[in-house]
């Protein structure tokens, strides 16, 4: 498949740079290295996971690949999360886009559906963790592999248990027990709070999870979670804000306002992901970590992201190699594993053994045991538009704008809006 | 005038105009072409486009959010125009008074605008914040009410206000200092021998001869008060609830976040027709007020 | 629609009489009301006013420099006034994660190449629009407005294209080229030129001089001040220029201060000393500029040599 969007909008633009009379001295040539020159291809891939402290991790996998393929060189180029997808459209838009980057999973079916990757062939299944190999295909094509993951547990702060005489967390826990602590731990005169979990999107489609219900339709025509399932959920989230969690003008949704709490000892109960465990190694309290607890069943949030080749590649059999390695190697599980840089999507999990005493927090395990009942995010086309809309209705409930009944039909309209 | 004059004329013409006109419209009006013709598709940046005439803008002329954010941008606009404009022109005049160390004012007040909005939103956040934030610790004190600032919406977009008026204050008096610098001081002086008081001088003198700087200071505020984005896109980002999202930010979402950049270009050029109007109207009505010398 | 947009200039002025005979140069042009007899309660009222004024202008910039200075993890919360132990470990950190001084040069390259140029291209087409009369010239000057009304964040992705299809992408041409002219320098500009009495052309024409010389001998040095202030806002335009870098830069070696700096803010967390050392990096020249610029601004009648 082609690169759709330049075949389309670039030559229009181009045109238009012509006939506007300008020098158009580079007419239509793409300003791209050559493929090949003496022998070594170069492969550009595009990544936003290895900004802010894991350029050299990223390297030395980089180097490992070039040190065995001595005809590929890569070219890394690293974007901060925050600014990746505009770059990254732009780059698509422009066909100036490298031969491989990186999608997280939510972005992952935008991109397939719309002709910017390529399929790859030959994948070798059985060194993935099969439901990650899954979530990056679409229509029964691998279009992506699965690079890394990472979920979400429960942090506590031993010490602020301790003093308040409550029994820690355990793996058995409910939410029951979790709003009995956290209403005991949260003693607002001091500053401290019982508990932390935001109100979003991404909270809210797992405590759905949790009470059994279902985000979207099996077909995903229609969305499901305006469920009692679903109120059970929003209500949960809700009722904490204020109650036993800073609310909005507390200072939360503001940049590392929950790190910051936990990591200052005010802050008991914290639902926050893996990838906060390098962060808060040096906090000056005993802390650990449990499975989430669940409402009817056990269900905890996954996050994936993958490599991917772009459609656009004149590259794409040395891509592919590049992101085999890059998802697959025994020097990628070394690198990830040493470093803390989410985990690696390998379906041997023999492999993953060193991760469990890789230091704080002790009970690692807790990471593994959360496997046994993931959840990955509901994913569509209109993935931001959805994210957003629901965010904002539940955000609204918690600031007691609206009730959760309200906030949970207004945001099924603008949901089952976007599925049309 | 005869032909070789003429020719001469059209010369020199070229000659100032072609080294702004040139970079201009390759590197400005070939965009803006450009974005008209994707306003006429359905595009999502990465997969191809698709004709749709002109359904993206019958789309966004009945959509309830179009007209929300345009009164966004709108209120935005109405209440930082006059905060930036007096407070701007007063300190310029303050600060062209003979007053020791007011190089060092001059700066200090100036400071903001250099700064970037990421570390000056998180200033605000924190002057404005409803529960220990400053501004409302002393509202307390003297017994005001304490509104909820960027967490409630209807005071989201009055912290946005009071926030860029803050920061662009320096901006105006740095344009009237300028300004007033050109005024030749015989004139005033002639008016102060004359038994002319100092709001006579300023009324009569000063600010009649500030007006090329005032419709300067006023059409550029509202084309860029209109496009107002940074601000909102950091303290706020357009929330709660949508309560402050602007037309920018929406054009933002629209073509970043959402994938319907057709749409954004659309809704640019709304905006464009917008901010046209409201400068040629000002534009018409400068015979009246701005005198050049 | 053509003909609503007229710019004319041919307006008597209040105070013609005055204006008409240009002033002698003098030591600093006080246009102040009210300067030899004042109160001096009322003058302390001023610097009472003027400097509580000041200190809340500063308070954001303090901030950011005691922060900078605040070891990590005594952050949370509001600002503080003494820093317990201060330490240079961001200024550390940051000089180890970026290459700041690559970067720095690149910012100040681009920064000074394009302000440069809009002044240069800025003034002419100022001189243009004020002093020759040309058919449609209020057409043009409201096509010159009008590039101001779109908003770039729209104009970013036909121009990426434009841009790889010249093959400027990533050079930097390509980060120089939006800012080689910009409407808003001409439009106060303009308003500058149109401030020098005519009458000053009219002599020199008189005297043989040509556009050429009026333009550079008598027009420039008179708007200094508005060529000052210009410069600034040029400078800071490129400067904090973001939107545009991130998406057509992609080799390390073109980075600017800004993508440099949003580089330093993570998915899940941000080391807030790390950032605002790099912002104190970013804020200083830029402020540096304004200090050399000011002297322009304020002096610029003064020494404009109107003899």
């Amino acid at each position: 498949m082609k690169n759709l969007a330049r075949r389309s909008a670039a030559p229009v633009i181009a045109g238009l740079v012509l006939t506007l009379g300008a020098c158009a001295q580079g007419s239509a040539s793409q300003s791209d290295a050559p493929a090949a020159s003496g022998g070594v291809t170069t492969v550009r891939y595009f990544n936003f996971s290895a900004n802010d402290g894991h350029e050299k991790d990223l390297d030395q996998i980089k180097a490992a690949f070039e040190k065995a393929n001595p005809t590929i060189k890569v070219k890394i180029e690293t974007t901060p999360y925050a600014d990746y997808f505009t770059k990254l459209q732009t780059a698509v838009a422009g066909g100036t886009v490298g031969d491989a980057f990186e999608l997280n999973y939510e972005n992952f079916v935008t991109y397939a559906k719309s002709g910017a990757l390529a399929e790859l062939p030959g994948v070798d299944g059985s060194a993935y963790k099969e439901s990650l190999l899954k979530a990056f295909s679409s229509d029964g094509k691998q279009y992506g592999l699965p690079e890394s993951f990472s979920n979400v547990v429960l942090f506590f702060n031993k010490d602020l248990f301790k003093a308040a005489g409550v029994a820690e967390p355990t793996s058995s826990w409910t939410w029951a027990d979790e709003q009995a602590a956290a209403q005991k731990l949260t003693n607002k005169a001091k500053g401290v709070w019982g508990d932390y979990q935001p109100i979003s999107f991404f909270e809210f489609y797992k405590t759905l999870a949790q009470s059994g219900g279902q985000f979207l339709s099996a077909d995903k025509k229609t969305s499901t979670f305006n469920s009692p399932a679903g109120k059970q959920a929003a209500q949960f989230l809700v009722a904490k804000s204020g109650r036993t969690m800073p609310t909005e003008a507390d200072g939360a949704g503001t940049p590392d306002f929950d790190s910051k709490l936990f990591k200052s000892g005010k802050l008991a109960l914290w639902h926050t992901g893996v990838w906060m465990f390098s962060g808060m190694a040096d906090a000056p309290f005993a802390w650990d970590v449990v499975v989430e607890p669940g409402n009817t069943t056990k269900a905890s949030a996954m996050f994936t992201n993958g490599a991917v080749v772009s459609a656009a590649s004149k590259n794409k059999e040395a891509a592919q190699k590049w992101v085999t390695y890059l998802t697959s190697s025994d020097v990628m599980t070394d690198v990830r594993l040493k470093t803390s840089w989410e985990l690696p999507p390998v379906a041997d999990e023999s492999k993953l053994a060193s991760y469990l005493q890789a230091g704080k927090p002790a009970n690692r395990q807790a990471v593994f045991d959360s496997l046994d009942a993931t959840v990955l995010p509901p994913v569509i086309e209109r993935q931001q538009e959805m994210q957003d809309a629901v965010t904002k209705e539940l955000s609204a409930a918690a600031a007691g704008r609206k009730s959760v009944d309200q906030a949970l039909a207004d945001a099924q309209k603008a949901v089952d809006a976007l599925l049309k | 005038m005869n032909r070789g004059r003429r020719w001469r004329n059209r010369g020199w013409v070229l000659f100032f105009l072609a080294p702004s006109a040139i970079p201009l419209v390759l590197f400005t009006v070939i965009p803006m072409v450009s974005s008209v013709w994707v306003s006429l598709h359905e595009w999502n940046l990465i997969s191809a486009m698709k004709w749709v005439g002109l359904d993206n803008y019958t789309h966004l002329l009945t959509d309830d959010q179009t007209r929300s954010v345009f009164l966004h941008s709108l209120l935005y606009c109405l209440g930082y125009l006059p905060l930036v404009f007096v407070g701007g022109l007063g300190l310029a005049l303050v600060l062209n008074q003979q007053l020791r160390g007011r190089s060092f004012f001059r700066a200090a007040y100036f400071l903001p605008v250099v700064t970037s909005w990421v570390v000056v939103a998180l200033v605000w956040k924190w002057l404005l914040n409803p529960t220990n934030g400053l501004v409302n610790t002393i509202l307390g004190a003297v017994g005001l009410p304490q509104p909820g600032w960027w967490t409630d919406p209807t005071w989201a977009l009055p912290a946005v206000i009071l926030s860029s008026a803050w920061k662009d204050l320096g901006f105006v008096m740095v344009i009237m200092l300028a300004g007033l610098q050109a005024i030749p001081s015989d004139v005033l002086e002639a008016a102060t021998v004359d038994g002319a008081g100092a709001w006579q001088r300023f009324r009569r003198i000063t600010f009649p001869l500030l007006s090329p700087s005032t419709f300067f200071v006023v059409i550029i505020s509202l084309i860029n008060g209109f496009q107002v984005f940074d601000q909102v896109y950091v303290m706020t980002g357009g929330g709660p609830q949508g309560a402050s999202q602007v037309v920018v930010g929406q054009v933002y979402d629209l073509t970043f976040r959402y994938g319907r950049a057709g749409e954004a270009s659309a809704l640019s050029w709304l905006l464009f027709g917008v901010i046209l109007i409201i400068t040629a109207v000002q534009i018409r009505g400068q015979k009246r007020w701005v005198h050049y010398a | 629609m053509p003909e609503s947009l007229s710019v004319e200039s041919h307006v008597e002025p209040h105070v013609e009489s005055h204006v008409a005979s240009p002033a002698p140069a003098r030591e600093a042009a006080p246009a102040a009301p009210g300067r030899p007899r004042k109160g001096p309660w009322l003058r302390l009222l001023t610097y009472a006013a003027v400097s509580l004024g000041a200190l809340v202008m500063l308070f954001p910039f303090l901030w950011t420099v005691i922060t900078s200075i605040t070891p990590e993890g005594s952050l949370a919360g509001g600002p503080t006034l003494f820093v317990e132990n201060p330490t240079t470990a961001a200024y550390r950190t940051l000089l180890e994660t970026l290459p700041m001084w690559r970067i720095l040069l690149n910012s100040l390259w681009i920064a000074v190449v394009s302000t440069l140029l809009q002044l240069v291209t800025g003034s002419m087409a100022a001189y243009g629009f004020a002093r020759l009369t040309f058919r449609g010239r209020n057409v043009v000057f409201a096509l010159y407005l009008a590039t101001l009304m779109v908003p770039m964040q729209v104009l970013v992705v036909p121009l990426f294209i434009e841009m790889t299809t010249l093959g400027l992408q990533d050079t930097y041409m390509a980060l120089l080229a939006p800012s080689i002219a910009s409407a808003f320098g001409v439009f106060l500009l303009k308003q500058a030129v149109e401030g020098v009495p005519r009458e000053l052309d009219e002599a020199a024409t008189i005297d043989g001089a040509g556009h050429l010389r009026i333009f550079a001998t008598i027009v420039l040095p008179l708007i200094r001040p508005a060529l000052a202030t210009v410069a600034v806002f040029a400078f800071m335009g490129s400067w904090n220029s973001f939107l545009w870098p991130l998406v057509v830069i992609r080799s390390p070696e073109f980075m600017t201060l800004p993508l440099g700096l949003s580089t330093l803010q993570g998915q899940f967390t941000t080391e807030w000393d790390v950032v605002m050392a790099g912002s104190v990096f970013s804020i200083v020249p830029i402020a540096i500029v304004y200090l050399l610029a000011q002297r322009h601004i304020i002096a610029g009648v003064a020494h404009s040599g109107l003899k």
